[in-house]
């Protein structure tokens, strides 16, 4: 099943033509982002697509879209809050702030997915800012000095439909926004994708 | 290219070598034969410096290094394990590193015993592990298809198989998945690992991660009997090593040979090794009394004799014969039977390409694709028709080759190499415009200038080129053009043999034309006098003439015109017309009702003999065991039917018979002739498409009977493949089926739009399960074709679910 729309197939024709021929390959992250951003997720069905454009077989596709914590292939919530529990991170207290998280967001023992499909909690290798350890990403923006209280709080705050400003740059908006933008292609094309939030978790391979 | 690298003095443990600049620590050692323990580390392969087991030290450097990834230097002082605590050390930590999470399961692992991981640790690595916490544990195995299976847990990372899919065959289905602590071999989900070369990734694994669905707990090293034998399969001329026990074939293995197969073998020649020990083998020599009955080669031999005395006889083979084998069938015709009627080939090109291949005065190698600046590929698909040459011409690419592929379905070179896209029966046209350079600004004015330029081009011609007559002497004239070599490629291991022994009505052992008196003086003086001078008939005209009950007595050794002739109703017209058929092969099948009687022969791993590949090079193969029942080798059975008609062949042994075939089959130089071609004129197509056909590499071929794990695997229902424009025109759809008419007759089949098939043409497989494409044949491969679709299995109907199937109709 196609899980782009003409539109966005045309635009990730663009994005392959940016690189130079014979290397189209190297456009594997941007366009992983831009099934990303409609799935919410990259799918099998994904990861198919992305192999048929670039011409490789979904095993390439896969074996690069599975290194990268960026690129999710589980169920996914609208918020992907990474909690770093590096050694600067985990120091400072990263794993009570990694536990309020999830009792916040009501993730599952052994899930990552809320109940209420909302959010995904995970544990970052790195998010590179030990100097503000413990540090929370919440769709890639770095929220500083977290603590089990306010990291419960930004997690309400989402919830609430709030946009609490990150430490540096704009609030970024949910998943699918941000793999967009991270795509490179204007919110503007293709508008009008299904809106749809995770619901049941699939086992991990 | 033909600079030779700068040497390299080194040291290593003490002692001096030279080798060119370039080579890597580990292969230097080699040469001094000294053994630095490796798993990553494959000669065919780019180094990687995956598994850290090659450690050693290098005097002036603080670290250890890995001797697979180190290139050499001038002055190096290398000390491995031998010489160097350090070296060893290091060593003996990473392979108890590689052993924490394998399960050291080696007592019910299909490795254990000739495993690179078993033994390296005996012999390099610590006795003990200090590691007691629990091991990883995966589901296993996992099947990547349905003959290669993966065991996770026995992984070391090496990642030899899946740099095989991606440096040498290109079919890149495997992958490490999770790179990071939990990296692992994977395949995309609902995908298989459809390669035909998936094989390979099998013996390389250096640990029991990958095994063979063939061979899982069915023996273990010390209780096979091993032979080096010769792959039968097609003429690459793979050298493997075939395993027996209790006398059933169980494995085959690759052999490693730079000239040959590198290290490779494709999958058919890997599990397609049950057909000897099939039910369908017989191995009693029958004569038809009431029935076909058992009888001693003596009787049979006599009862052959008596009915071929003063008869018209005809012989037609396939292309399994050993090169002794057909030497001496061909002496057997033309000195006992004083016929000229004998022929091994399937298409009837002619022509002077042909006559130097039988004087092997064209020798171009394995290597010299490898090293070729430019290829060129007419009428062959290789990957399907000789596998290891298609890896070899990828090989090439990768060194920088470039190739080009002429044919009218696009093979999978199609990563590496531009295809010339042309309907069947057009090469020959497409070559000429190449030999004049091209139209200004056309795709062939740049393939001619590509070819011209390059050092060393290559132009290969396969068997759908020589499907059309004289076409391929249009290939040797437009090598000779470019300065390049030129080889007529065949599809099966005995045609290139077949063909230098003068299994063939016109030519004599060596390419002498029979016709010419010199070059028929010249076999004469060892075979002494022939009774006739003139061609005898092909292989269609003696089905025309038995037929047409022109022959009395017609002997087929290991054919079965039923399916491997190109037109299936008049074999059936000459089976059921001329008097005598004697069949000489491992099985009857569909001649069993024909057969007056039936001689048995030895299979390949049999025996002794030879097999020539396509490049015109004979390699030895030796028996794993003897023959079965009574079968005899073919050459055999031949000497005792000359014997039985009172014209004894005069060679006793396989010895006495190479010696006669060395004298006559010495590469002889053929004064060139201009060719009979006259040009392949402007194509007028009355036919509404061209049907063309040719075997795919797994099929319902005899050899493969009883290989359900690789048919499983690779073997594809009958389709017929259109282009686009031309199922848009038919109203076809992909997934629905059509009609297929020809002069001969019909069948309905799924079909497949794809672009990958010239405009104006479809491609129908010559022998998969569903049809035998030589009903649809009137003597060639290639027939005019009208396609209707049938709306009763339209919509919806895909290939692999047709209930119905595809049916056949003459």
């Amino acid at each position: 099943m196609a899980v782009l729309t003409p539109e966005l197939r045309a635009e990730a024709e663009r994005i392959k033509a940016r690189y130079p021929a014979g290397r189209e390959r190297s456009a594997i992250m941007p366009l992983l982002y831009l099934v990303q951003s409609v799935e919410g997720r990259v799918t099998q069905d994904g990861l198919r697509e992305v192999a048929s454009l670039l011409g490789i077989t979904t095993a390439e596709v896969e074996a690069v879209a599975g290194f990268y914590t960026m690129i999710r292939l589980r169920p996914t919530g609208r918020y992907v809050v990474s909690v770093c529990t590096n050694l600067a991170c985990a120091l400072r207290g990263a794993r009570g702030v990694l536990e309020a998280a999830r009792r916040t967001a009501g993730v599952p023992t052994d899930g990552e997915l809320s109940e209420d499909g909302l959010f995904t909690v995970h544990e970052e290798e790195c998010l590179a800012a030990c100097d503000a350890a413990p540090v929370v990403a919440v769709n890639f923006a770095n929220y500083d000095r977290m603590t089990e209280a306010t990291v419960s709080e930004l997690i309400e705050a989402l919830r609430r439909g709030e946009e609490p400003p990150p430490a540096r740059g704009p609030f970024p908006g949910d998943f699918r926004l941000v793999s967009r933008l991270l795509a490179g292609v204007p919110e503007s094309v293709g508008a009008g994708a299904p809106e749809a939030t995770a619901t049941a978790e699939e086992p991990l391979r | 290219m033909s600079v030779e690298p700068e040497p390299v003095t080194l040291t290593i443990d003490g002692k001096e070598v030279t080798v060119p600049t370039g080579t890597l620590v580990i292969r230097a050692a080699e040469q001094l034969g000294i053994e630095i323990p490796r798993f990553c580390d494959h000669p065919f392969l780019d180094p990687v410096g995956a598994c850290r087991q090659c450690y050693v030290e290098i005097e002036g450097q603080r670290k250890l290094f890995t001797a697979c990834t180190t290139e050499v230097a001038a002055g190096m002082v290398v000390h491995t394990q031998n010489t160097s605590e350090l070296a060893h050390e290091g060593q003996v930590a990473n392979l108890e590193f590689l052993l924490i999470n394998h399960p050291l399961d080696c007592p019910i692992c299909d490795r254990g015993g000739e495993c690179p991981l078993q033994d390296q640790t005996m012999a390099f690595g610590p006795g003990e592990s200090r590691y007691i916490e629990p091991k990883r544990v995966y589901r296993k195995p996992i099947p990547l298809s349905p003959l290669v299976l993966l065991d996770r847990e026995r992984c070391v990372l090496c990642a030899r198989c899946t740099r095989f899919c991606d440096q040498i065959s290109g079919d890149r289905f495997i992958e490490m998945f999770a790179r990071g602590a939990g990296q692992q071999v994977a395949i995309a989900a609902g995908e298989d690992f459809r390669s035909p070369f998936s094989g390979n990734t099998i013996q390389i694994c250096p640990v029991g991660a990958l095994t063979a669905s063939t061979y899982r707990f069915v023996a273990r090293p010390f209780d096979v009997h091993v032979a080096d034998g010769i792959c039968g399969h097609c003429s690459a001329g793979c050298n493997v090593r075939v395993d027996v026990r209790r006398g059933e074939v169980v494995r085959v293995l690759a052999r490693d040979n730079a000239e040959v197969n590198d290290a490779w073998i494709c999958d058919k020649g890997r599990f397609a090794f049950r057909a000897a020990d099939g039910p369908g083998r017989v191995t009693t020599p029958l004569i038809r009394e009431r029935g076909l009955e058992p009888a001693s080669f003596d009787e049979v031999l006599g009862r052959v004799a008596e009915w071929s005395r003063g008869a018209r006889v005809a012989f037609l083979t396939g292309g399994r014969l050993a090169d002794e084998d057909a030497f001496a069938l061909s002496k057997l015709a033309r000195v006992a039977f004083g016929t000229n009627d004998l022929d091994h080939r399937r298409a009837f090109h002619g022509g002077l390409a042909e006559e130097l291949e039988a004087a092997s005065a064209l020798r171009v190698t394995y290597r010299d694709v490898e090293r070729a600046g430019a290829i060129l590929v007419v009428g062959l698909d290789a990957e399907q028709e000789v596998p290891i040459l298609h890896l070899r011409i990828r090989k090439a690419a990768r060194r920088g080759a470039r190739v080009f592929v002429v044919h009218s379905r696009e093979t999978r070179l199609s990563d590496v190499a531009e295809h010339l896209l042309c309907r069947p029966g057009q090469e020959g046209a497409v070559l000429e415009r190449l030999i004049e350079g091209g139209a200004a600004g056309s795709d062939e004015e740049r393939v001619a200038r590509a070819l011209r330029t390059a050092e060393g081009a290559v132009v290969l011609a396969g068997s759908l080129l020589a499907e059309h007559p004289l076409a391929t002497d249009v290939a040797l004239r437009l090598s000779r053009r470019l300065g390049a070599g030129f080889a007529l490629v065949p599809r099966r291991a005995g045609d290139r043999g077949a063909l230098r022994a003068g299994v063939h009505p016109a030519l004599l052992p060596g390419g002498r034309r029979l016709a010419v008196a010199s070059e028929r003086a010249e076999v004469e003086a060892v075979w002494g006098e022939l009774r006739s001078s003139e061609p005898g008939r092909n292989g269609r005209e003696i089905l025309e003439a038995c037929a047409r009950r022109e022959i009395d007595v017609l002997f087929l050794v290991g054919v079965d015109p039923l399916r491997d002739v190109p037109d299936a109703a008049l074999a059936r017209r000459a089976l059921e017309n001329v008097p005598v058929k004697v069949v000489q092969s491992l099985e009857l099948g569909e001649l069993e009702p024909y057969a007056d009687a039936f001689l048995p022969a030895a299979a390949l791993h049999e025996r002794e003999g030879h097999l020539t590949t396509w490049e015109g090079r004979s390699q030895r193969t030796r028996p794993v065991r003897a023959p079965a029942g009574l079968s005899r080798p073919d050459w055999e059975i031949f000497a005792g039917l000359a014997e039985a008609v009172g014209a004894p062949l005069g060679f006793g042994s396989v010895e006495e018979l190479r010696e006669e075939m060395e004298a006559l089959l010495a590469p002889r130089e053929v004064s060139e002739r201009p060719t009979a071609w006259v040009g392949a004129g402007v194509p007028q197509w009355l036919d509404e498409v061209t049907l063309f056909t040719y075997p795919l590499l797994v099929d319902e071929g005899r050899l493969s009977e009883g290989a359900s794990e690789l048919k499983a695997a690779l073997e594809e229902p009958a389709f017929v493949e259109v282009h686009p424009e031309d199922a848009e025109r038919l109203h076809l759809a992909d997934g629905g089926w059509a009609r297929v008419r020809t002069g001969a007759g019909e069948a309905t089949l799924p079909v497949r739009v794809s672009s990958r098939v010239a405009q104006g043409s479809v491609f129908v497989p010559f022998n998969q399960p569903g049809l035998e494409a030589n009903r649809l044949l009137s003597g060639r491969f290639t027939a005019a074709a009208t396609l209707e679709a049938v709306p009763g299995g339209g919509e919806g109907a895909r290939g692999g679910e047709g209930i119905a199937g595809p049916e056949a109709k003459t």
